[in-house]
Order: C-alpha cells, then sequence, then structure tokens
C-alpha cells in the first residue's frame, strides 16, 4: 500500500513537474480532450435547459388537458410523417359534435383551428401589427380557460358569438402594446386580412416561454373563422382540446375518449387508432425521443474527437517516453519495477486526459449556461454527464497509455541508461 | 583472512554469450569469483574485456547465460525481472561513471529515488534521503539540480543515492572517469572511507592508479579473470 502511495505521489508530482517544462505541448494535448469533453458538457448543458424549459411550458398548461388531433404535432413538424397524415381523416366538425354530446368525464371541451404562426394582417386603421403573429386561433369552447389566459378588460367568446358567426376578436398584451399603446382597445376595431372585427377582451400579460411570446396572439369563434378564412364546414381539419374534470381523472378521460372516438370512426378492435390523443406527458415523451435521438447523434460526433484526441494522448506518450529512455533507465537500475514503470506512464496518460476533461467541463459549463442566460433559463449543471465525461477520459488516458506503458515498462536498463 | 568473512558474492563458472547474428560473442568465459563482506575490489581490463559485462551480471542488471550467482546465499540466476529490481533496490549501490543524475529533480529528490521503489512513507524517505546526504558532506546542497553543481558533487550526490538504502555491496562504474583529478581523489578518498566504515566496494576502472587503491585487484581479459591479488 504504502509503495502504491509513494508512487502515485511521485508520478503525479513528477507530471507536474514534466507538465511545467513541456507547456505548450501539453497544452496542444489537452485541446484535443478540452475541445471533445466541452462540446459534450456545453450541448448537454444546452440539452437540460431546453427540457427544463419545456416542462415549465408544459406545466403551465393545464395539466387536466388533453388533445386530439390528426397527427402527432411534434412529429408533423420535423416533417418525417406526410405519409401517415395523408392516410389519416381529418377531424370534422361532426365528430366533433357527437364526441361532445357522449363524453362525461369531460368538463370543458373546444374544437380549434389555429394558425401558429399566423402570415395574416393584423391591423388598426393604417397601423399594421409588424411582427408575425405567433397564434391566431380560433374555437368554439372556451379556450381562454383551457390555455389559462385572464381577461383584463372586455368579455369572453359566447355561444351566441357562435351562433352568429360575429365578428369578434379577444386580444392579446403584445398586440395592444403596438396598436393601440395609449387607449383600451376594448370595442374598438381591427382588420384581419382587411375584415373589421370588434375587439371584446384583452387578456394579461404572459409572457415569453421558449423564447416564443405567449401574448401575441389573436382568438376568434370557430365559426366566424371557418365562414371568414376557412374553406367548406365539414372540411377543415380541427383540433380538440379536452379538460377532464379533475387532474386524477385524466387517464380515464383519455381512454373514454379514445373509446368514444373509435366508436365513432367505427375502427374495428384491434385496427390501431387513425388518430392521434396527445396528453402532457405523450408531449414530454416525443420531445425526450427528439432529446435521445439528438443524444446519440451527438454522443457520435463527439465520440469521433474524443478518438482523434486520444491518438493524440499515445503520440505524445510515445514521444515522452523516447525523451527520458534514459531516465527509465536509470530508475530501472535503482529498483524501478516493470510494473512501476508501466504505472508511472498509465498513470501520467491518465492524468492528461483527465486535466484535459476538467478543464473541458469547466469551458462546456460555461459556454452551455451562457446559452442558457441568453435563452433566459435558470443555469444548470448536467452532473451525470460531467461525470460520464470524467469516465470516458480516465478510460481513454487507459486505452491510449496502455501501449506507451507496456513499452516504456519492457525496456532493458542497461541500453536505455546509455541512450542519449 | 578471508575465510573469517562473510561471501557476499558468490559466482561459480559464469559465461555470457551474445549471438549477433552470424557472430558468437563470449563476453564471459566460464568466470568464478566470490566477494566477501567489506572487500574493497577493482576490476580492470580494456575495453571489450567483459569488465562491463561482469558488472551488469554482479549488478543483476543482467543474468548470466550459463553458470550460477548467489548474492547473500539467493540465486541470482534463476530470478523473476520484478526480484532482481528488488534486489537492485535494496542490497546495490550503483555509481556511474556519468553520474546517471535525473536532471530534473534536486539533489535531495534524486536520493529519494530508490526509497520510493521501496515501502517507505514520504516522511521517512526525506529523513533518510537527509541523512544520506549529509554523510556524502551536502547537506547544505540538497536543493539543488544537477546543473547547480560541479561534477565533484553531482558524484557525491549519486553516492548519497546507492548509499540511501544501506546497500550490501557498493558498485562504482568508472566512477571518477568524468571528474578532473582533484575531485576524482576527493572521491577516491571518500570510497576509502566508506570502506573503513565497514562497506563492501566494487570499483570497475581501466586507470592504474584508481585500481591500486582497492585491497584487492581484479583484472580481467577476453572474458576471463587473469589476475586477482
Amino acid at each position: 500500500m504504502n509503495r502504491i502511495i509513494n508512487y502515485l505521489f511521485d508520478v503525479v508530482r513528477g507530471v507536474l513537474f514534466y507538465f511545467s517544462q513541456t507547456k505548450l505541448r501539453t497544452a496542444l494535448t489537452l485541446l484535443g480532450i478540452t475541445v471533445g469533453v466541452s462540446s459534450i458538457i456545453a450541448i448537454m448543458t444546452v440539452l437540460a435547459t431546453f427540457e427544463k424549459s419545456t416542462e415549465q411550458v408544459v406545466a403551465d398548461v393545464r395539466t387536466n388537458v388533453f388533445y386530439i388531433t390528426r397527427e402527432n404535432p411534434i412529429e408533423v413538424s420535423f416533417g418525417n410523417n406526410n405519409k401517415w397524415t395523408r392516410n389519416k381523416p381529418k377531424i370534422t366538425w361532426s365528430e366533433y359534435e357527437q364526441l361532445k354530446r357522449s363524453l362525461k368525464l369531460i368538463k370543458n371541451m373546444s374544437a380549434v383551428v389555429s394558425e401558429e404562426p399566423s402570415d395574416r394582417t393584423f391591423s388598426v386603421g393604417k397601423k399594421e401589427f409588424k411582427s408575425r403573429l405567433q397564434s391566431f386561433w380560433a374555437a368554439d369552447g372556451d379556450m381562454l380557460s383551457l390555455y389559462k389566459y385572464d381577461i383584463v378588460d372586455g368579455r369572453n367568446i359566447q355561444n351566441v358569438d357562435i351562433q352568429n358567426r360575429s365578428r369578434v376578436a379577444i386580444i392579446g398584451s403584445a398586440i395592444k402594446d403596438e396598436l393601440f399603446p395609449y387607449a383600451n382597445p376594448v370595442g374598438k376595431e381591427i382588420k384581419i386580412d382587411n375584415i373589421p372585427f370588434e375587439i371584446i377582451a384583452l387578456t394579461d400579460e404572459k409572457g415569453e416561454i421558449a423564447g416564443q411570446s405567449m401574448d401575441s396572439m389573436v382568438g376568434i369563434p370557430i365559426s366566424t373563422y371557418l365562414k371568414y378564412f376557412g374553406g367548406r364546414w365539414n372540411r377543415t381539419d380541427l383540433q380538440l382540446v379536452l379538460e377532464s374534470d379533475s387532474i386524477e381523472n385524466i387517464d380515464n378521460a383519455t381512454d373514454e375518449a379514445i373509446g368514444v372516438f373509435r366508436a365513432i370512426r367505427k375502427i374495428p378492435p384491434g385496427q390501431p387508432n387513425n388518430f392521434y390523443i396527445a396528453t402532457n406527458d405523450q408531449l414530454m415523451d416525443t420531445f425526450g425521443e427528439f432529446t435521445s435521438y439528438l443524444t446519440t447523434f451527438i454522443g457520435l460526433i463527439t465520440g469521433i474527437s474524443l478518438l482523434v484526441a486520444g491518438i493524440g494522448i499515445a503520440n505524445i506518450m510515445l514521444v515522452s517516453l523516447n525523451e527520458r529512455i534514459k531516465e527509465i533507465g536509470i530508475r530501472k537500475a535503482l529498483g524501478a519495477r516493470r510494473s512501476d514503470i508501466f504505472m508511472q506512464f498509465l498513470i501520467e496518460a491518465i492524468l492528461i486526459s483527465v486535466l484535459g476533461g476538467l478543464v473541458g467541463i469547466v469551458l462546456g459549463l460555461s459556454f452551455g449556461n451562457i446559452v442558457a442566460l441568453f435563452l433566459e433559463q435558470e443555469p444548470v449543471i448536467p452532473f451525470e454527464w460531467v461525470f460520464y465525461s470524467l469516465q470516458i477520459c480516465a478510460s481513454m488516458g487507459i486505452i491510449f497509455g496502455l501501449y506507451p506503458a507496456i513499452r516504456a515498462s519492457k525496456l532493458n536498463p542497461i541500453d536505455s541508461m546509455r541512450y542519449d | 583472512m578471508t575465510k573469517s568473512r562473510k561471501e557476499i558474492i558468490g559466482i561459480k563458472s559464469v559465461s555470457k554469450i551474445y549471438n549477433l547474428g552470424n557472430t558468437v560473442v563470449k563476453a564471459l568465459d566460464n568466470v568464478s569469483l566470490s566477494i566477501f563482506e567489506n572487500d574493497f575490489i577493482s576490476i580492470m581490463g580494456p575495453s571489450g574485456s567483459g569488465k562491463s559485462t561482469l558488472m551488469n551480471i554482479i549488478g543483476c542488471l543482467d543474468v548470466p547465460t550459463k553458470g550460477s550467482y548467489k548474492f547473500n546465499d539467493e540465486k541470482i540466476s534463476q530470478m523473476k525481472d520484478s526480484q532482481l529490481a528488488d534486489i537492485r533496490n535494496q542490497k546495490i549501490g550503483f555509481v556511474f561513471q556519468t553520474f546517471n543524475l535525473l536532471p530534473k529533480l534536486n539533489a535531495l529528490q534524486n536520493v529519494e529515488v530508490p526509497l520510493v521503489y521501496s515501502n517507505l512513507n514520504r516522511y521517512k524517505r526525506t529523513e533518510k534521503a537527509k541523512e544520506a546526504l549529509k554523510i556524502v558532506g551536502l547537506s547544505n546542497r540538497i536543493n539543488h539540480k544537477p546543473n547547480e553543481l560541479s561534477g565533484g558533487q553531482r558524484q557525491r550526490v549519486a553516492i548519497a543515492r546507492a548509499l540511501v538504502n544501506k546497500p550490501s555491496i557498493i558498485l562504482a562504474d568508472e566512477p571518477t572517469g568524468n571528474l578532473d583529478s582533484k575531485s576524482g581523489s576527493e572521491i577516491l578518498n571518500f570510497f576509502d572511507d566508506l570502506h573503513k566504515a565497514g562497506n563492501t566496494l566494487i570499483i570497475v576502472t581501466h586507470e592504474k592508479s584508481v585500481a591500486k587503491r582497492a585491497k584487492r585487484r581484479i583484472e580481467i581479459f577476453d572474458g576471463k579473470i587473469t589476475l586477482d591479488e
């Protein structure tokens, strides 16, 4: 045991001294590992930040809310499911009405058509809303309650508005700030693609989530939307937003909705759903799937860069071996065993890579959290990745230090001492 | 007189044969030699005579091709690499012509090197190394690097390193070869002192003046001992 502690201490001291003698070379060797590790850590920090903010988004929308859509919106937005979408029927108004009549565990439900973002023009007088509107939606139910908006002034959309296809609109605070900076917008007129609407409500400021303003929003009755902007009543693809009577009941409510909707569409048992039902958990799962693909991809790339860095270590260890043949000979003559020399070189390689890893972790955390700050997220430390990185570095030191260490340990003391 | 002393080294019919392609070189040819406690021996011979090979075998840096070698009644000729390393570490103190100090380490750290490979903690190591440096009269130079010391001082650091594990023999290979005559005779005087203090010394040299200082002189030529007096 003493022997081990002795040469651990000796080796660490020796290696640090050696590093101080060959600063540039050591720095360049470290650089390879540092770059690899810092990119892992930076990306993992950013991903952890995203995951956190997505959880926040989902938690922000009431957790007893779920959705029925034609297709998984996240997968569609990654653009890989066009074929599926073509095969699945649109969700129609009559399906919605049948569903609404049959469901018992749902306290609030709405059919929604939304444009996110919307390319329509929103103007007051000659003044136009300049940026793209993040969300232009049309619904028949109480969307404000489903999406947790509070009304500052005015009234919600009511059944009579839907029946009459009234040109009424609810606006978010970003619209008010730009188009009515000094006036109360309620009761005033806003033109959507030059069609005049009466503003009936202004919602409270919600701020940004994941870099998207929740206040850049305009909502109108769904009947009005279909009359002025949509196609034919039964041809428009609807999204259904449903709210169970309690959070505890969401699983039952989801099951009920699936069962009833299958019955409406007369899907025989054993056949898959030809619609998509999304709870918040599922949205999180989809996001998790996406991040795990990303993680694998990044892992592959950093793996290659670490391999290159590892070859750099092996190379530098061979160079330092050649420089120290005489020293090894002397140490062997003075009683160093093969295993002592072997350990000395192996520990040196491990120290180089772990040191490079530590620098990389510090850089990666700083960089990742600077990105997090820009996204206005709280700083995160992905501890498991810090741990993995150190593990990877240590094993790289072992793998790439092995060959030089074996060569060093096999040197013959007589010849090595004469070497210059 | 030699009978009453303990035999440290017993070499019997040792040969060392090198195969260099087509030619076979007999560096040592059937050599037998006994070395006793508190001997002061010089081994002389021209280059290529086999004296370095003999020294390497005595120093456990090399093993004989034929014959037997006993060191303190232990059979060296059958030992494994790691056992040889331990013998070198514990029983043999080396002094080399070119000093062979580690240039990056200071005097104290250089003397500590053999102790690194024995079971000693840091404090004991430093203590023992300081003691050895005191014996060679370099207590005031312990923090100097080899390149900050004179040739004679470097060789004294090397001697301190050889002494630090209290070895059974001290093996010096041309210890004055790289020194001016003044430092050389200082070192030789120091060897005399070590002999008087009870140490066993073997000096390999090609200088007659150095060889004369020893109490027993061995000459070697063409792999054979030609003189032992």
